[in-house]
């Protein structure tokens, strides 16, 4: 019986210290991780602007260079040159994506692009999130639609190369980009009538 | 000089060190911690973060279990250990976000996968819960690091045949054709078997009979 009582008290005495210890560290933790968050979301918003910065002037520049409007729950970033981006995210292969995309003032054409969050197979899939990829969606139309086709056979201003090896993601990230550019378009569209 | 290095040797702690990095590697002897070696070797830069964090579970884990080893009840020390290492894995999770964000965002969901590593529990349970600290800490720094070096050997063989780099840095000429599978769960198994078949042969382990 006193064996048990002790047991007991051990176990609530272990779970009362680990719990105590990650909680600390949460506290102590958690506003720099924060931090963190929200400096990668606005120096990637400022990447897809094509606005240079330096790592302790993102918040500087951001707000100088940055509007954000609020419309039917939607929220799009503007820069001076009139220039939209907004978040799209969907699900992947294995798992959601999620990044930001920059449009022209003309709505067309795509002015950036850049991945927030994926877990797709790392080396295959992983690679959407590559520069070399992303750096492809420049300039192309989105109009009628973008098509992400086979490796090395893009040819037309909307279509881009996809990943070898990762033809699910790649489709996957098609559907995403274009389901969201509609969505967002409408809306875009609807504001300037 | 070298006769002190072969006396070192034969000491406990020698014989520990040696064991952990090779008679008893966790990898290819044990047999242990085989789903992280086959899941995150596919790049160098994953295998050296996920060495180093497995190893610094282990030696938190297998210093503190051997420290309260006299007061943990028998019936609940798994429970202890699990209650243990995973304080331990949030922490190195909650530390890699807030100060390396990069780091951790290449590792993904494996940093919190340590969890699940079973190297730290067996050497919790198989030595860390019966031997004094010191020898304890020394048994999981061996074992960590013959982890941490199998998984950066495993990791350059596939980096290198999958996309002809080591660490992000071309090594072979851009003419060489990268073999997808490598990169690729099954690439993994069959390098990690040829790697098994070639460490137990020169180990001269033989399947017990």
């Amino acid at each position: 019986m006193k064996e048990r009582i002790l047991m007991i008290i051990f176990v609530i005495f272990l779970g009362t210290v680990s719990a105590g210890l990650l909680t600390s560290v949460n506290h102590y933790l958690r506003p720099k991780i924060d931090k963190n968050k929200e400096l990668k979301f606005k120096s990637s918003l400022l990447d897809v602007f094509n606005l240079s910065y330096t790592k302790d002037k993102i918040e500087k520049i951001f707000d100088e260079n940055i509007r954000i409007y609020h419309k039917n729950n939607f929220t799009f970033y503007k820069s001076l040159n009139n220039e939209v981006a907004f978040e799209f995210s969907g699900a992947g292969l294995w798992g959601s994506i999620s990044g930001i995309i920059a449009l022209k003032s003309d709505l067309e054409t795509i002015h950036g692009l850049k991945i927030l969050h994926q877990t797709e197979t790392p080396g295959l899939g992983g690679r959407i999130a590559e520069k070399e990829f992303l750096d492809q969606f420049k300039n192309k139309k989105i109009i009628p639609k973008l098509l992400i086709v086979s490796a090395t056979k893009a040819t037309k201003e909307n279509e881009v190369d996809a990943i070898t090896g990762a033809t699910m993601t790649s489709k996957a990230f098609e559907d995403i980009l274009n389901k969201t550019i509609q969505q967002y378009l409408q809306i875009l569209r609807s504001e300037l009538n | 000089m070298f006769k002190k290095i072969n006396r070192l040797l034969y000491t406990r702690a020698g014989r520990i060190l040696i064991n952990g990095l090779w008679r008893d590697n966790p990898i290819f002897c044990m047999i242990l911690g085989i789903c992280s070696s086959l899941a995150i070797t596919n790049r160098v830069e994953n295998a050296i973060a996920m060495g180093c964090g497995v190893t610094f579970c282990l030696l938190a884990t297998s210093t503190i279990v051997s420290t309260i080893r006299n007061l943990i009840p028998a019936r609940v020390r798994m429970i202890t250990y699990m209650v243990i290492i995973s304080t331990f894995v949030i922490i190195v999770d909650q530390f890699l976000k807030a100060y390396f964000p990069t780091i951790s965002e290449a590792m993904g969901p494996y940093v919190g996968l340590i969890i699940t590593n079973c190297i730290i529990m067996g050497r919790a349970e198989s030595f860390a819960i019966k031997n004094p600290v010191k020898y304890s800490f020394l048994d999981a720094l061996a074992s960590g690091l013959g982890y941490t070096y199998t998984l950066i050997i495993l990791s350059i063989i596939r980096e290198v045949l999958a996309f002809g780099t080591i660490l992000r840095y071309r090594i072979v000429p851009l003419s060489w054709t990268n073999w997808v599978v490598m990169a690729m769960a099954p690439g993994a198994f069959f390098v990690l078997a040829l790697y098994l078949w070639i460490m137990r042969s020169i180990a001269k382990l033989e399947p017990r009979k």
